[in-house]
């Protein structure tokens, strides 16, 4: 079996991918990509963790299944809102929406 | 399990429902029902959480008794959820909000044609987030209020269907919303590898106080708090997490705004409370005189004492430059938040006490001040502090609420906001940290600067607009001929001000109490 420790790994590599091209793109929907990809990977580390820490097994894995489900709900809504932008001024970069600012 | 101790939430998710559901079958000129629907279901959750508090929560512990430790009221759902006197108190301030900006909402979305229904029944669901992250010992029911909180106030900027403001201020909101839920999570995940529970209670036992980054005790517990201030540093609009903040209250259409100031931010200073003031708590007392260098809670202590300082340095400082007063109150609401980070810096049971009788004072006027700014463009006024000149001779009674609810936010003796600086302050001196407690009251002195610019604008400028004298005797404000077509006066927002303005008086003489139910409450943590 892989050693459950792999998998918290790669969970930090991965969020830090995401976080890194979270704060480095302007284009919205490929931000929300890179939130996502946060999101998937701390459901690997929760996954993970539980696999270590046997007496907390279940809330680990809960909370992974949770997180999953909101996720959804916050795509839809975040989708949603970049989708009304790209219908008010035709553009989904974060440098050419800047109504307002000081 | 005993249902009626979740008996408020289950009113609030009801009613969010019923909300929905109404606005279906009502013809779109009898929409404004919703929001009397609204303000029934909160109405009555508020009388249940009342009852809560009477039948089901113990008020008899550590009455008078100084700082000593005070068992857990009820819980439920395994521990999930915590019903003890901070997450009663919280859960009225927060229906309390939930009522005050219904009644400044409903003229609102009539005019600026707002989707009603939804309007009434996000917030409902925002609030129901609210109340569900106070009375949450568990990290997965504060993750799930957080995102109900999180998900329906994205929808709430937004809802200006047609102006290109509020859709960038949505769309703002939501990515360093997002961002900063995905911190969150990622420190959760760690706490729960570090503590082996998602139950926030664990992390008392689990050395975190004791741990060094890095070093011993519990380096991922901790490393796992770090980012959860970082994570909620956002949700609280504290400085260096801060710059979406004035964007989104800018652009979100102001009553949602208001909400946004007081509502999600008092929910997170909850959350934020509950993870980590016991934590903080628990290193203050074994001393700061560790074992070498600063320990876990020493860390987090100076970490908060930071975050304090900078907020609201830079809040008050950035707010002086403001010309839009929607755009002046985000960043007056920064350096408030920055205020309130000053008693989990100082990490004792009073300073958790002030901060929560500051969360109470600082809702009342907040509120007021919004309230004006809602009452003055359902009659016309714009948002820039120019379109204020001459106020005091135009509306006489909403300039004088504006001062009154000023004057509360400067600190000024008889209103709520002094008696929460004073408490906060107090706690401060009193855990040797009188520096802090310094970089507050100068702050208090710099935010004079925005605050009296407003006031010289309405009592000491000519007028701004041509603006020709309407009858109007009892309210004075000018009332153009567009606005009495659609509105023909605004009693819910006079009424939910004079609400706003008796608290924050009514506040401000019920100190003493009030104090002492604080101190219960933070006791209780």
């Amino acid at each position: 079996m892989i050693n459950p420790s792999y998998a918290v790994i790669l969970g930090v590599l991965l969020f830090s991918v995401g976080l890194y091209g979270a704060l480095r793109s302007t284009n919205a929907v490929r931000i929300l990509m890179c939130i996502e990809l946060m999101l998937n990977a701390v459901n690997l580390v929760f996954v993970a963790f539980s696999r270590l820490r046997p007496e907390a097994m279940i809330a680990g894995q809960v909370f992974a299944i949770f997180i999953m489900a909101v996720a959804a709900a916050e795509a839809a809504v975040g989708l949603a809102i970049i989708l009304q932008i790209v219908r008010q001024r035709g553009v989904v970069y974060m440098d050419k929406i800047n109504l307002l600012k000081g | 399990m005993d249902w009626s101790l979740v008996l408020p939430e289950l009113i609030v998710a009801g009613a969010g429902i019923g909300v929905l559901l109404l606005d279906l079958f009502l013809a779109p000129e009898k929409r404004r029902l919703t929001g009397y629907a609204s303000l029934a279901g909160l109405a009555a959750a508020m009388v249940a959480s009342l009852w809560l508090a009477v039948a089901k929560v113990d008020w008899s512990l550590a009455a008078g008794a100084d700082g000593s430790p005070v068992a857990a009221g009820f819980t439920a759902l395994g521990g999930m959820i915590a019903v003890d006197a901070f997450s009663v108190l919280l859960k009225l301030l927060f229906l309390a909000i939930g009522l005050v900006v219904v009644l400044l909402g409903v003229d609102f979305a009539e005019k600026r044609k707002l989707p009603v229904g939804e309007f009434f029944a996000l917030l409902l669901f925002a609030v129901l987030g609210m109340m569900l992250m106070a009375g949450s010992r568990d990290l997965i029911l504060i993750y799930l209020g957080l995102e109900t909180t999180a998900i329906s106030s994205y929808a709430l900027a937004g809802l200006l269907k047609d102006d290109l403001k509020s859709g960038e201020a949505a769309l703002k909101y939501f990515l360093t919303g997002a961002l900063a839920s995905a911190l969150i999570l990622f420190g959760m995940a760690l706490v729960f590898g570090g503590t082996g529970s998602t139950n926030v209670t664990a992390l008392l036992g689990a050395g975190v106080t004791t741990g060094q980054l890095g070093g011993a005790g519990n380096p991922i517990a901790l490393t796992g708090l770090v980012l959860l201030v970082a994570g909620f540093g956002f949700k609280l609009a504290a400085v260096p997490f801060h710059f979406w903040a004035p964007d989104a209250y800018e652009g979100a259409p102001t009553p949602v705004t208001a909400f946004f100031s007081v509502g999600p931010k008092a929910a997170a200073f909850a959350v934020v409370l509950r993870i980590f003031g016991p934590v903080l708590a628990l290193g203050g007392s074994a001393g700061g005189a560790g074992a070498g260098g600063l320990a876990g809670a020493g860390v987090l202590g100076v970490l908060f004492a930071v975050l304090a300082v900078v907020t609201m340095t830079v809040g008050n400082l950035t707010a002086l430059a403001q010309k839009n007063i929607k755009r002046m109150l985000a960043y007056s609401s920064i350096a408030h938040a920055g205020y309130l980070l000053v008693g989990l810096a100082v990490a004792t049971p009073r300073g958790f006490a002030a901060m929560v009788y500051y969360l109470l004072a600082y809702a009342a006027m907040n509120l007021g001040a919004f309230a004006v700014v809602i009452w003055l463009n359902n009659r016309g006024t714009g948002d820039e502090v120019s379109d204020y000149a001459g106020l005091g001779r135009r509306a006489p009674v909403a300039a004088l609420a504006m001062l009154v609810c000023f004057l509360s936010l400067i600190g000024i003796p008889p209103m709520a906001g002094f008696f929460g600086k004073f408490y906060l302050f107090a706690a401060a001196v009193e855990a040797n940290m009188a520096w802090l407690a310094v970089v507050m009251v100068i702050n208090s002195a710099i935010s004079v600067g925005y605050y009296y610019g407003v006031v010289r604008q309405m009592y000491l400028a000519g007028d701004a607009a041509p603006a020709e004298d309407h009858g109007g005797a009892e309210t004075g404000a000018p009332v153009p001929a567009e606005a009495t077509s659609t509105v023909k006066g605004t009693p819910l927002v006079g009424l939910a001000l004079g609400l706003a303005v008796v608290a924050v008086f009514a506040l401000g003489f019920l100190f003493e109490p009030l104090a002492r139910l604080a101190r219960l409450a933070a006791g209780g943590l």
